[in-house]
């Protein structure tokens, strides 16, 4: 080899490395997409649009089913007392896209996070029929008064069609959640063992437009903080899908939250400011107020009119929370 | 060899094939054990309102992205060509986002079993753009660093020419000794490269070592052949200091990338401090090239050359540190010259052993010494 050539061999394969390495991978035509970012600019990409606000629709759990969905139970009368059974399983093993692409272990109650919402009337008899499908030990433990061995945490239910029946005396009148007790406790809730319990004052309160919203969140890669922030699992939810409601009805959120790691959550209404009955336990309002803090478990009643027709933001004023997805909208219809 | 040799050579590799996928395969011993997925966010550019990053699937598996976010929260944002992402393949991420310059910001990656990724940008600075202008800045960086400081070494031959045997001894040993540094302080940097920047997965160690070990041997075999075919003309000093010029260019690419690297970051005092430091350090380059060729006259033509296959690599390198950063290339080429170095070192110092007084002479164990300790004192006083 002379060493001229050998010279020219290096520089070229020098050039040819470069070349390698500045060259970009060859492309083929595609459809151009559309997004709206947070601020409003609208993007354009080659690709594929990662944005839960505007491909939440697809995720499994159906928060708008979820919003007004009460289960009363199957009804029967014994000894002048109503009678509200219920069937209730537990499982561990689901598999959930509970934001858009993100697939995460949820342990549940009849299939869904947060599991059915349990209503029933102060002075009611509810019956559970308890049964453990999971992997693991389960047990349903309701905050309210009940005996001691209806708790739900001495009383445990093993795995692989383990049974209870849970059977109490609704009360007290308010807002209420229920959830596994079995230790470890925060694994046990945060993969979504949870639910709200309403007990409603005989005689039933004011005509309403009424929903639940859990507040919870979701730690997706088990770091002890929350990936995930919603009203009713899937984040940015009903921010892509108002809620609607009508212009001077009133409206009652049973809002709970079950937001674990955080020590706080919190509940911010636009253009508007809520009555707030603290665990729905008096029927005197304790604020006038658009922001109420809430620690673990802790819960109220929110009842609101609007005034004015239009599109309203409510969120978590821990903006944290609300830019990882526990934000919404309602969308007040005037009258017609 | 006769089909029945091969068909011999064959059989323990299939029977391996055989063992590995009834491990692998459904009802193996691992059948049930999920992989978890890993994802490395190689580069992240911050231009007009957006911020680009470059994702690679560095795990096990093939991986979805799902999710971008600034600082932990969650932005709308798309994914190019498309978020699934087989092993090794790559992805760009754009999260439009009006960041502010010189802030620090997280940039998270979420990928579809929930898991986020992190990559930490200490302060933000606006991406260069890919015109002439920039490349020429990088030529000129290059050039500087590289190309000039080469040439001003090589004009130590007039000096080292009229050198006695011992003396000439001396610098060659001292060659062999800044080659010996240049492959340490390449391979430490392509070490420290991957460890910073490179998934668990990619065994970025090993990665050194068999791009070291290859270069290495590559060089070892052309200047093997070089030598056993007597084709270079003015014999085995120009060969000798061939030799150091493309091991020294492969080297200086290396440096190459990352002072572009660090101009495209937008890192301005720390291109400098390269800058000049390699500078400094790269004058001592020219030492290693003309010393072999102390006996040597009429040479001038040959040593334009020579400089350049040394130095010019430092411009190449500029531009592939600049306009394509990319950790795995880094780690490659800085690896590629540090075994380069090496396998010259060792040339030299063969040359060297031919010389009077072999290699356990005071001159050439005090040149060797020398070498060390100029490069070390040249890498620090910057």
């Amino acid at each position: 080899m002379r060493p001229r050539s050998m010279m020219a061999i290096s520089v070229a394969a020098m050039a040819a490395l470069c070349m390698a390495v500045l060259l970009p991978g060859s492309t083929t035509a595609v459809v151009e997409k559309r997004f709206i970012t947070h601020s409003g600019a609208v993007i354009s990409t080659t690709g594929e649009v990662l944005d839960p606000l505007y491909t939440a629709s697809t995720v499994e759990f159906d928060p708008d089913e979820y919003l007004r969905n009460f289960e009363y139970g199957r009804v029967s009368q014994e000894d002048g007392q109503t009678i509200r059974e219920y069937t209730i399983i537990a499982r561990d093993d689901q598999v959930q896209e509970i934001s858009p692409g993100v697939f995460y272990n949820v342990w549940t109650y009849n299939g869904t996070v947060p599991g059915p919402t349990i209503r029933a009337t102060e002075g009611d008899i509810v019956r559970i029929q308890f049964i453990n499908q999971g992997s693991k030990q389960h047990t349903m433990h309701f905050h309210g008064i009940h005996p001691a061995e209806m708790d739900g945490v001495f009383e445990i239910v093993g795995p692989g069609g383990g049974q209870f029946t849970y059977e109490f005396e609704a009360g007290p009148v308010g807002v209420h959640p229920y959830h596994c007790h079995v230790m470890p406790l925060e694994e046990h809730i945060v993969h979504g063992l949870y639910g709200v319990f309403i007990v409603d004052p005989a005689g039933g309160r004011p005509a309403a437009d009424e929903m639940v919203m859990v507040l919870n969140g979701f730690d997706t890669d088990f770091d002890g903080e929350n990936n995930f922030y919603a009203a009713n699992t899937v984040p940015f939810y009903y921010q892509h899908h108002p809620i609607r409601i009508q212009q001077d009805e009133l409206v009652r959120v049973y809002a709970v939250n079950m937001v674990e790691f955080d020590p706080i959550n919190n509940f911010h209404l636009h253009g508007n400011l809520y009555y707030y009955y603290p665990t729905g336990t008096d029927t005197v309002p304790s604020h006038y107020t658009d922001m109420v803090t809430l620690s673990q478990t802790e819960r109220g009643i929110l009842e609101f009119s609007y005034s004015y027709p239009g599109q309203y933001v409510f969120h978590a004023h821990k903006v944290e929370f609300s830019e990882k997805g526990w934000v919404g909208t309602f969308l007040v219809d005037g009258p017609s | 060899m006769t089909p029945r040799v091969i068909a011999a050579g064959l059989v323990p590799l299939v029977l391996v094939a055989g063992l590995v996928a009834f491990i692998t395969g459904p009802g193996g011993i691992t059948a049930g054990i999920d992989p978890l997925p890993d994802i490395t966010i190689e580069r992240v550019d911050f231009v007009d309102s957006e911020v680009r990053v470059v994702v690679r699937n560095t795990g096990p598996v093939p991986v979805d992205i799902v999710q971008g976010d600034i600082n932990d929260r969650i932005q709308p944002s798309a994914v190019e060509p498309d978020g699934h992402l087989e092993r090794f393949e790559t992805a760009v991420l754009r999260i439009p986002y009006a960041w502010n310059e010189a802030e620090p910001y997280a940039i998270g990656v979420t990928v579809h079993d929930g898991t986020r990724f992190e990559r930490v940008v200490e302060a933000a600075a606006p991406a260069v753009p890919v015109d002439l202008e920039q490349a020429g800045l990088l030529a000129l960086a290059g050039t500087y660093m590289g190309v000039i400081p080469v040439f001003i070494g090589l004009a130590w031959l007039p000096f080292i020419r009229r050198l006695n045997q011992k003396s000439i001894s001396f610098f060659l040993a001292l060659t062999a000794g800044l080659l010996l540094f240049i492959g340490v302080d390449s391979a430490e940097e392509a070490l420290g490269v991957s460890a910073e920047n490179l998934a668990g997965s990619m065994n970025g160690a090993l990665l050194v070592l068999a791009s070291a070990g290859c270069a290495f041997l590559a060089l070892q075999y052309v200047s093997g052949r070089l030598a056993s075919t007597g084709a270079l003309g003015s014999g085995s000093a120009m060969g000798a200091a061939l030799m150091v010029s493309v091991g020294i260019g492969l080297h200086n690419f290396g440096e190459g990338l990352a002072l572009g690297a660090a101009i495209s970051l937008g890192s301005a005092a720390f291109s400098v401090y390269l800058l000049a430091g390699f500078a400094m350090h790269n004058t001592t380059e020219g030492i290693a090239i003309a010393s072999p060729l102390a006996g040597r006259n009429r040479v001038a033509r040959r040593l334009v050359m020579l400089g350049v296959v040394a130095g010019f690599p430092a411009v190449l390198g500029a531009w592939a540190g600049g306009f394509a950063y990319s950790p795995i290339s880094s780690v490659v080429f800085l690896a590629v010259g540090s075994g380069a170095a090496f396998q010259v070192a060792v040339t030299v110092a063969r040359w060297v052993a031919r010389g009077p007084g072999g290699m356990t002479s005071p001159h050439v164990c005090g040149g060797l010494a020398a070498g060390l300790l100029i490069m070390y004192v040249t890498s620090i006083v910057l």
